[in-house]
């Protein structure tokens, strides 16, 4: 089990924040994910958002209430270590579309973390469509490498202005891009995958084509 | 108990003879896919969760190698549990080669992993060997079920059952056995799910006991020669899993042949290296967990 040096802490707010982690000889795969380990040996599994030539591994991390491992990485300083498994998952945006077929991302909050790691690691393999839901513009990770794709829509929940959509993620389902050649990624929020699940099989799509993981659950289930 | 190789292995705390199982046959071969998981459910008899790495990743090499020793000494079927099969990034590939020999069999939660993979695995319908699938549906209580294994995984594991059936794979579920319940009743309160699912009524349901956390220590009767011959006849003795079956386990970085799918947490019954050795030894029944083989005739096995 490696233990890989904290490069440094940058939080959104309180309650989100990026570690980066120093990458030491990890290889990875975009969608990964690796078991972050706090001092009594609790772990939790995270999305690896950094690309694969980049010198640090940087995850997205919000602390939940009483969270165990993310309040302890919260505290964590730059020269600190954590305790990490090898990396493993089997969420690979991009991965199951052959040459010439085309994805589209579905995120919510952190769960845009996978899909950050394959457009840096595969920035001339973009999606058709990239949804990005979160509750607040404070949430937002990585706000202007996203803007950069064409077929990017930010929703916002509980704010409006600033451009975006005001508005579940949910809500822009109708403009999603159907066909048979495209394969949908979804991460983040149960609810958000689970609705928007229904709605893709209920417009025609076969289930292989729809990849999904959830980070966490509207209840505030860990 | 002491489980390493001493006289403790041989006889009981009473110094008895032990009760032991001599090997006839290799008719079934387990493999453990490692115990990374996607879930982490409280009461999961390997300890598996996600990163999980008491048991290593089977890799296609080390399957190839144990598959064409099996084929030799007669295999008559393949089958993997975990962990998560489908989280091991090699699984699809092994099952792939596993297939092209014999029928396997599938222990899998039925969520996100092996849904994210239905392209690949519905691929596997054009092997020459058949594959069947057991999804872990723990309690006919959804609630139950997503108390430990998670908020919406008994609908996942049940909508996956039911397009596993639909593509023509066989398909059986795995649940808890609940002490002193009425077995056939909980068995009938699934049939309403199946409908939903549409799966037939009446497929097999493997009834697992209480097996306790790896490496934990529960005081149970001990096994006795005695016992075996005076409680047991000679056909229930052959319905034990060590009699017809070994796992293989990978560990350290190398595999190790284990005497059944429960055991894996005691190194004395790493029965070693290759198949052959293994069928020789003799496997000294002092685990906790052969207790419920013992008294419940539990068996992680489907024979026909």
């Amino acid at each position: 089990m490696p233990a890989l040096k904290v490069h440094n802490i940058v939080f959104r707010h309180d309650d989100l924040f990026e570690l980066q982690l120093e990458r030491s000889d990890v290889s990875f795969e975009p969608g990964a994910c690796m078991a972050l380990f706090n001092e009594d040996g609790d772990s939790r599994p995270y999305s690896i958002s950094a690309g694969t030539q980049e010198n640090v591994l940087r995850f997205l991390v919000r602390r939940v209430p009483n969270g165990r491992v993310s309040d302890w990485l919260a505290l964590r300083k730059p020269g600190d270590t954590v305790e990490a498994s090898d990396p493993f998952g089997w969420f690979r945006p991009g991965r199951s579309a052959p040459a010439g077929e085309r994805c589209v991302f579905i995120a919510t909050g952190t769960g845009v973390a996978p899909f950050l790691s394959h457009l840096r690691s595969n920035p001339f393999k973009p999606p058709e469509m990239c949804l990005y839901g979160i509750r607040r513009l404070a949430d937002a990770f990585a706000l202007e490498e996203l803007e950069c794709l064409s077929g990017f829509r930010l929703a916002v929940s509980k704010t409006s202005g600033h451009g975006h959509f005001h508005g579940r993620v949910t809500d822009l389902c109708e403009q999603i891009p159907l066909g048979e050649d495209i394969h949908y990624y979804l991460c983040g929020l149960d609810t958000m995958i689970e609705e928007t699940s229904q709605w893709l099989e209920a417009s025609g799509i076969d289930y292989t084509h729809i990849h999904r993981e959830i980070f966490f659950y509207e209840d505030g289930q860990d | 108990m002491k489980m390493d190789k001493t006289d403790a292995w041989l006889t009981t705390s009473q110094n008895e003879p032990r009760g032991y199982i001599q090997p006839q046959t290799l008719e079934e071969l387990w493999f453990h896919t490692g115990t990374n998981c996607n879930l982490r459910c409280p009461f999961c008899l390997e300890g598996s969760k996600p990163g999980d790495n008491r048991i290593e990743f089977l890799t296609l090499d080390d399957a190839r190698r144990f598959i064409d020793e099996a084929l030799e000494l007669g295999v008559k079927k393949f089958s993997f549990t975990g962990g998560e099969p489908f989280v091991n990034p090699e699984f699809v590939a092994i099952l792939e080669a596993a297939l092209d020999h014999r029928p396997c069999l599938v222990l899998t939660n039925a969520t996100e992993p092996l849904m994210n993979q239905m392209a690949d695995v519905l691929r596997l319908r054009d092997k020459p060997h058949a594959l069947k699938f057991r999804v872990s549906l723990d309690h006919p209580d959804p609630a139950k079920h997503d108390e430990s294994r998670g908020k919406g995984n008994f609908k996942k594991a049940l909508d996956t059952l039911g397009r596993l059936h639909q593509a023509g794979f066989g398909v059986s579920i795995a649940r808890l056995m609940l002490s002193g319940e009425d077995s056939s009743a909980v068995d009938q309160s699934y049939v309403p799910f199946f409908r939903i699912a549409g799966v037939p009524d009446d497929i097999t349901i493997i009834k697992f006991p209480e097996f306790h956390l790896p490496g934990s220590f529960h005081e149970v009767p001990e096994i006795t020669e005695t016992c075996m011959t005076r409680y047991l006849n000679a056909e229930q003795r052959a319905g034990f899993m060590c009699n017809f079956s070994k796992m293989i386990v990978r560990k350290n970085g190398q595999c190790g042949v284990y005497a059944c799918t429960l055991v894996d947490d005691v190194n004395g019954y790493d029965l070693g290296p290759t198949l052959k050795a293994a069928m020789e030894k003799r496997v000294m029944l002092g685990h906790h967990r052969c207790y419920s083989c013992f008294a419940c005739g539990a068996s992680c096995s489907e024979r026909a």
